[in-house]
This record gives C-alpha cells, structure tokens and sequence, in this order.
C-alpha cells in the first residue's frame, strides 16, 4: 500500500514536472506590445546619421578628385566610390568638398570649388535614398519589412532639413565660403553630369 | 552456362546504369517553371509573363503561364494545378499581398520554390521576393510633381487595387513628397483598381465633384491613360496635367506627344529575368537568396524620353 503511494507520489511530480516544462504563462499585455512593435525609424536614423553617415561623409572623396573621374573614367568612378541597395540603374556618391557660394536660389545653393567645379546642394528638395545608401553601410537583409528602409531614408532627409538646413539657410550669401559633405544620385546607364544635385548631411559658412 | 549467365549478368548491370542515367538526366530536363500572373489584361504584365517565359527558356526549361484573372481563388487554383503537374518552380506575380500567402505557403509545403515579381506577398515564406521599389519611384515622380506645379493646385489622386502593397508603396512615396507643401491640396482620392477603363469612369465622375482640377496621379499609366480620356472628353486635357507608373507603351508615346507629363519607369523585364535565373540556381543547389530585391524605377518625363523606350531602356 505504501509502495503504491509512492509510486503515485513520483508519477505525479513527473507528471507535474513535465508540465511545468511544456506550458509557461506570459503577460498578456507583453504579448499584444510585442505583436503591435513597429520599427523605429526616427532613433535608428538619428543613430545612424550620427555613427555612420557623418564619419562616411569625412573620408568620402573630394568634390574635384570624384566629379573629373566622373567625366573621364566613369566606369572607375562607379566601381569605387557608388552604391545603392537596388539593383538597376541608380547608384549614389558620397561626396564632400570646398568652395565659394556663386548663386542661391530657391531650390539649390551653387558652389565653385577651387578646381572651378560647379557643385549644385540641395536646400529644398531633401529627399529620396541618397543620404541613406551611398555609404553602402545599411544592409537590405537586415530589414524583412521594405517600409522600414523607406522610413529611414524619410527619416534622414527629414533630419537634415529640420536641423541641418535651417541655420544655413538663413546666413548663406553668395561670396560666402562654405564646406559640404552629402550624397547625389547618378544614373549610370546615362550619365549625365549635369544633373548632380548634392543632398547635404554637413553645411558650414566658413569664416 | 556459367559465362553466359555472367554475359547476361553484365549487360543486364550494363543496362540498368545506363537507363539509370537516362532517368537522371531527364529529371534535369524535366524540371520547369510555372509562371503564375495577376492578370494578362494589362500589357504591362503580359510583357513580365512572356520575359520570364523567355528567360526559362533560355535556361532550357520548359514554362506555362496562368492567368489569375485577378482573382485569388482561380490563382489557388492555378498553385494546385502546378503543384500536382510537377512543376519544380512557381515565378509569380500575386494577386493580393494577403490573400495570395496561403498560395505560397501550400507550395512551400510541396517542396516548391516561389519567386515574386513585382508585387509583394505578405509572407517571408516566398523563396525570394524582386520588387520595384516603387516608394521611391514616387518621391522622384513626386519631386518632379512639385516642381511642375510650382508648388500649388489642386490634384486628384487614382489609387491601384487597395490590397496590393504597391498601391500603398506609390501613394505613400508620393505623398512623403507632396505633402509638405500646403498649396497642393488632394481633392478627391478614388480607387481605380490599376485598370484604364476604371480610371476613365474614376475620373469622370470626380470631374462631376471636383472640376476645378490642375493634375492627376495615377499609381499606374493604365489609369492614367484612362483619366487622360475623361479629360480629353471634359476638353480639360490642355490644362490638367496627368502623372503615371509603369512606363507602359502607351504613356511613353503620350509623354512623347505631351499628352503626359510624367512616368516612372519600371523594369519588369530585370525582375522577371532575376526570377527565372533565381529559380535555376534553386535547382542547382542555391539556398541563401535575399528574402526581398528591390529593382530602381527612374522618373520619365518629355526632357529624357529619347533614352527610354516601353518597359525599359533603350
């Protein structure tokens, strides 16, 4: 009788045990967060602006050693110095440089650097993939959701047009001197030099 | 009798080995790809299916195209169909981001890779995904769309089919742009389903509400081209502008005869080569394919049309 007793007693803790093993309880309220997480693109790209984008910008070529290459040996100039997370047509450039100020109109502020290159900077329309993929750090695997890598190209360009541009564009003047580091799109199936429009990440007058 | 046994032995074994790599190398040639589209109504998706036909082709596989008809249930359909008939590959163009993921689930159950082309599942189940990225096709459209209407007007919007994720991809790339400029302002935004005729009825009953309007996008050309009528029929064509997507035969030749102000090109011969050429190295042995590609779209407007001819470049 009392081996029996036993013999239920240890069935019922390995019992109880393999229970405790097999089901666990979770909150439900750390569930419903859990499901409902969103990426948060603003904290990623103020991190990323901050730890990758700028230090990209400092090592990134000059304005006159990339936009000659660009012109003369273009096919070189894509395989060193574009990237983009698309496959296709479109790459991008990281770039930085120095000059003086010739025009400034609504859209752009245009710089001649000291190797007389005419560098057009973007002042309103911040936007797009540039400032995002031509420091070919952000990898596309990383992100399963194609929303997020779009919200952190918006959230970038939207950085730099709330905290970047605004102090800039109240002083610059032509005859100014200024530095710049950003990014501009190419196309590379039809070149067209023309069309380079630098999205800034760094813009000072320099005294 | 021994030796004869032995002779018969050997050219039985002889045999065997031979059928048995007669077996093998047909298996090889056996495999082929079904090529499973929304609908071949539109042109655009007739020229995806009939690439990647090609391109199976070309690789020496043997290909069907199934039209879905914009109708998940005969696409299920189609999925059983290709499934049971043996074929080793699905290239495929779905119907509904959400509805079309029990599809490509069943087909990874039986074994079978499926690679997206152009539009989205809502799944990581597909083997591989190549896509347009067509939010950012839109912020250049929508750059170009802000200049061209210095910046104020009134404009309506045509929205594709409301559950596929390119409908939303354009018309939040689109509106990343646009909205940060208060002088434009959205009248009406309607569904046309990414088709022309229901871009024209779409359009003309909004002229109807709305018919102070200076622009149009449209998340494809097929609607464009069918809003483009209703203006021609209104005699609005002249002063509207009309925005597409795609890069369909139709709106090039109408951006040519500035009819259109703009477009942006998409590549579906690139994303359906891509797919076919994923789904031979998945036969020879490939695993780590990215779960999703996206393939650049470039802004088509009169200045650069000479370098572009209809779902691509020149």
């Amino acid at each position: 009788m009392l081996k029996q007793g036993i013999k239920y007693c240890i069935a019922i803790v390995l019992v109880l045990f393999v229970l405790s093993q097999s089901v666990y309880f979770k909150k439900l309220s750390d569930v419903k967060a859990a499901a409902n997480k969103v990426f948060n693109a603003p904290a990623y790209a103020r991190n990323y602006l901050k730890t990758q984008l700028l230090p990209a910008s400092k090592t990134s070529p000059d304005a006159d050693q990339l936009i000659p290459m660009l012109s003369s040996n273009p096919g070189k100039a894509f395989k060193t110095y574009a990237r983009g997370l698309a496959i296709g047509n479109i790459r991008y450039f990281m770039v930085q440089g120095k000059g003086q100020v010739t025009n400034v109109d609504e859209n752009d502020v245009y710089v001649l650097t000291a190797n007389k290159q005419t560098i057009k900077i973007a002042i309103e329309y911040v936007f797009g993939n540039a400032l995002r993929d031509a420091p070919g750090i952000i990898d596309i695997n990383d992100f399963a959701n194609t929303m997020d890598l779009n919200n952190i190209a918006a959230a970038v360009d939207k950085i730099v047009r709330d905290e970047v541009l605004p102090p800039f564009r109240s002083q610059v003047k032509k005859g100014d001197n200024i530095s710049f580091a950003g990014a501009f799109e190419l196309n590379q199936e039809h070149i067209n030099l023309a069309s380079i429009e630098v999205i800034p990440v760094l813009l000072k007058i320099d005294k | 009798m021994i030796n004869l046994m032995k002779k018969y032995l050997q050219i039985l074994l002889l045999l065997v080995f031979v059928l048995a790599s007669c077996h093998s190398t047909d298996t090889a040639k056996q495999k082929k790809m079904a090529i499973i589209v929304s609908t071949l109504n539109n042109p655009w998706f007739v020229f995806l299916a009939q690439t990647a036909a090609a391109q199976a082709k070309s690789l020496g596989y043997e290909s069907k195209i199934f039209d879905s008809q914009n109708n998940t249930a005969l696409e299920t359909d189609h999925f059983e169909n290709a499934i049971a008939s043996g074929y080793s590959a699905i290239l495929f163009n779905p119907t509904d981001a959400n509805g079309s993921v029990v599809n490509v689930v069943k087909a990874k159950k039986a074994g079978v890779p499926v690679f997206c082309m152009d539009r989205e599942v809502n799944s990581p189940e597909a083997t591989s995904q190549i896509l347009s990225d067509s939010y950012s096709g839109c912020v250049s459209l929508a750059k170009y769309f802000v200049q061209t209407m210095h910046k104020k007007g009134n404009y309506v919007e045509l929205l594709g089919i409301v559950s596929d994720n390119n409908t939303w991809a354009r018309s939040k790339g689109f509106h990343s742009l646009v909205d940060y400029y208060p002088g434009l302002k959205m009248v009406a935004q309607q569904s046309a389903d990414f088709d022309r005729n229901k871009g024209l009825e779409v359009m003309e009953s909004i002229l109807q509400a709305h018919p102070d309007i200076d622009a149009v996008f449209a998340g494809n050309d097929a609607m464009a081209m069918g809003a483009f009528q209703a203006l021609v029929a209104a005699g609005k064509a002249n002063h509207v502008k009309v925005f597409g997507f795609d890069g369909a035969e139709d709106a090039i030749q109408a951006i040519k005869d500035k009819k259109i102000s703009a477009t942006a090109m998409q590549f579906p011969k690139v994303m359906a080569q891509t797919a076919a050429i994923y789904a031979d190295a998945y036969f020879k042995g490939k695993r780590d394919f990215p779960k999703k590609i996206p393939v650049a779209v470039e802004l088509v407007t009169y200045d650069n049309i000479n370098d572009y001819i209809a779902y691509g470049k020149k």
